[in-house]
């Protein structure tokens, strides 16, 4: 037959046109936070040396801290800890069976993303 | 003259197209409560003939009319036109490799259903009458049975998407844990060590498309996490 022979047959499109749900949307953002958090162990470390190298050291690190740059990594590994947290307890409740029904997935999915929210802004705030 | 509902359908003819492209269609609104897949037999039976999709019962038993819906994985007899944004983007199941227009190839999906032994396995001996079960662990098979296999959920994956040569997806999955909670079925244990792998089963990273997705209202992500839990169970 003509159709066997040719080129082969198209795979239908997927990621580039499923629309985006919010349990979808929580479970690549815990994907996400938790590589944010690796990257941030380096610099938690870094921040440790600086303080333990006298006060030459401590000062360079605070000036870090307190600089632009220093305060949005702050911010965006604290917003990525809040929210790994959380949905991390969300899907230990889940695997004990606490929230299995539709509703809640649902529900536990929106609770922590308003967490998190809640959260980014208070600390940007603060810082 | 009736309000005209606008749609764009995928269409791929092997033989003629190099590749797929979105075809746009008009069709009048006939009568409230209009399915999307009445719209599609109305171009299929007065605009175009060519267009091929899957259709039987047209009540959402068979399974056969999953597509995706704006975005969204659905069956097109139970999903009313109304309410749909316009124009109405139609696909097939994503992720699937393409037969023609809205057809796709479902041989892996059912190859995968057959991996996971759908039926009563027993090693006692066949009872004189029918097997009995208490209606407590009847009520133990609700929110499985009820699956029609229309793949909507497994098609709706990214970990199926991604490693769907492996991972078992949603369906085999809930299809596989409505099994193991059977209890009239002897094949538990073998069940559970079919399942325990890093592939099969724990691709899963609850994503919870296949639930916000499946026409039926089922929960294959909790179908799941009930397999990890009887896997769990078994070892302390």
């Amino acid at each position: 037959m003509a159709g066997q022979t040719s080129k082969p047959l198209p795979l239908s499109p997927h990621i580039s046109i499923y629309r985006w749900r919010l349990t979808m949307l929580a479970s690549i953002m815990h994907r996400a936070s938790g590589v944010l958090l690796i990257l941030g162990v380096p610099l938690a470390l870094w921040l440790l040396l600086t303080m333990a190298h006298g006060h030459i050291g401590y000062f360079y690190g605070l000036t870090w801290m307190r600089s632009t740059y220093g305060m949005m990594i702050l911010w965006l590994v604290s917003t990525a800890l809040c929210y790994h947290t959380c949905n991390g307890i969300r899907f230990l409740l889940l695997d004990i069976g606490y929230t299995d029904s539709r509703e809640m997935m649902k529900l536990s999915a929106k609770i922590v993303l308003a967490i998190t929210v809640v959260f980014a802004v208070l600390l940007a705030v603060w810082l | 003259m009736s309000e005209l509902i606008k749609l764009e359908i995928y269409r791929f003819n092997p033989e003629t197209d190099e590749k797929p492209y979105m075809q746009s269609f008009e069709v009048p609104l006939e009568k409230p409560g209009m399915k999307l897949l009445d719209a599609l037999n109305y171009i299929k039976w007065n605009i175009d003939g060519t267009l091929s999709y899957r259709r039987s019962c047209g009540e959402g038993v068979c399974g056969s009319d999953g597509f995706n819906i704006n975005g969204v994985n659905g069956l097109g007899c139970i999903t009313p036109l109304e309410g749909l944004k316009q124009p109405i983007q139609i696909r097939p199941l994503p992720s699937m490799v393409v037969t023609r227009d809205l057809i796709v190839d479902m041989t892996h999906f059912f190859d995968q259903y057959r991996q996971i032994k759908p039926w009563l396995q027993s090693k006692s001996p066949e009872p004189e009458n029918e097997r009995l079960q208490s209606p407590e662990d009847r009520a133990k098979l609700d929110g499985s049975y009820e699956c029609i296999l229309c793949g909507c959920c497994t098609t709706s994956c990214p970990s199926w998407w991604w490693n769907g040569d492996r991972f078992l997806g949603p369906a085999a999955l809930l299809q596989a844990n409505r099994w193991i909670q059977d209890s009239r079925d002897e094949a538990t244990g073998e069940r559970l060590d079919e399942l325990e792998d890093a592939f099969k089963l724990y691709r899963c990273h609850q994503i919870m498309n296949c639930m916000e997705t499946c026409p039926k209202e089922l929960n294959p992500t909790k179908a799941i996490s009930d397999i990890k839990r009887a896997l769990t169970k078994r070892k302390v």
